[in-house]
């Protein structure tokens, strides 16, 4: 949804069209995973604010290109990492899925990696990491015991590891409260997404344009 | 600023250089030329070769720099 808000204003046309491929390709990963959270038999979550579970950095919608180049180059490398941990692990449905979208991934990677060269993008790298690292959790909660059961291939301080090494140079963070870490919507910071981008997600806004019988 | 209005990033790529990308659909035919990109590097060139020209099912896509490709002769010129 961000990177298609983005896809008539990035600063070069074939940036554009990259904004506007990634973006479907996330969508096309969105399906992929609800479709196999189905079929593992997790159950619906009602479609309301508070349950969506976003990282705090797609709060908002981005007011600089920086911050664009900053959630393609590391926040989507977390989401990344997390896949390869979910491909490699034990579960034959996600084993067998996700690989497509990791090929894929391997090209938004490159395009966030090319552009945060380019660009002086510090200050957005800096707080995509930390709202990446916080999404992944902390040592020894639940993703650590995902791993240990071997669901998942990568415990945390690997898929941190992996993370960094796209983030080349990357400064010490600030510490991160743990103890204020929401363990359902992964976050720590409260709030959530603007109200309207959330009546896009929910076809609010296409009903208000195009009535029911219309 | 932001989406749909000015942007404050204003320092677009210093040098860039113009890659041909070459595809084809089947084993059997051959790698035809289906478009250009511009980029500053292979990386950025290969996602966007890839996000732009991925409309048919290609079982193989290359780019190449166009500096590397050696012209024999143009349309209209005698054959050296």
């Amino acid at each position: 949804m961000r990177y298609a808000e983005w896809c008539i204003a990035a600063p070069t046309l074939e940036a554009d069209i990259a904004a506007a491929a990634m973006g479907l390709d996330d969508i096309g990963h969105s399906r992929v995973l609800y479709g196999s959270l189905r079929e593992l038999g997790t159950p619906d979550v009602p479609d309301e604010p508070g349950s969506y579970a976003n990282v705090a950095y797609l709060d908002r919608p981005w007011t600089d290109w920086t911050a664009f180049v900053a959630a393609n180059g590391v926040l989507d490398s977390g989401f990344t990492v997390m896949i390869e941990a979910l491909a490699g692990g034990n579960v034959e449905v996600l084993r067998s899925r996700l690989k497509k979208m990791l090929q894929e991934e391997r090209y938004h990677a490159m395009h966030g990696r090319s552009w945060m060269r380019e660009s002086r993008a510090a200050g957005a790298v800096e707080q995509a990491r930390r709202d990446a690292i916080v999404w992944i959790g902390p040592e020894g909660g639940d993703v650590d015991e995902l791993h240990q059961k071997g669901i998942l291939s990568l415990g945390v301080r690997e898929l941190r590891r992996r993370l960094d090494e796209q983030v080349s140079g990357a400064s010490a963070s600030l510490p991160i409260d743990w103890n204020a870490w929401d363990p359902v919507r992964r976050r720590i910071v409260p709030g959530g997404i603007d109200d309207l981008t959330l009546t896009m997600l929910q076809g609010l806004a296409e009903k208000r344009y195009m009535p029911a019988g219309a | 600023m932001g989406p749909l209005g000015l942007m404050g990033f204003t320092r677009v790529h210093n040098e860039v250089q113009e890659y041909e990308v070459f595809a084809r659909k089947t084993r059997l035919e051959p790698l035809r030329q289906v478009g250009s990109v511009v980029a500053p590097d292979d990386e950025l060139a290969m996602a966007y070769a890839r996000a732009t020209y991925d409309e048919e099912r290609w079982v193989e896509m290359m780019i190449v720099p166009k500096a590397a490709v050696i012209q024999l002769w143009a349309p209209g010129e005698a054959e050296a």
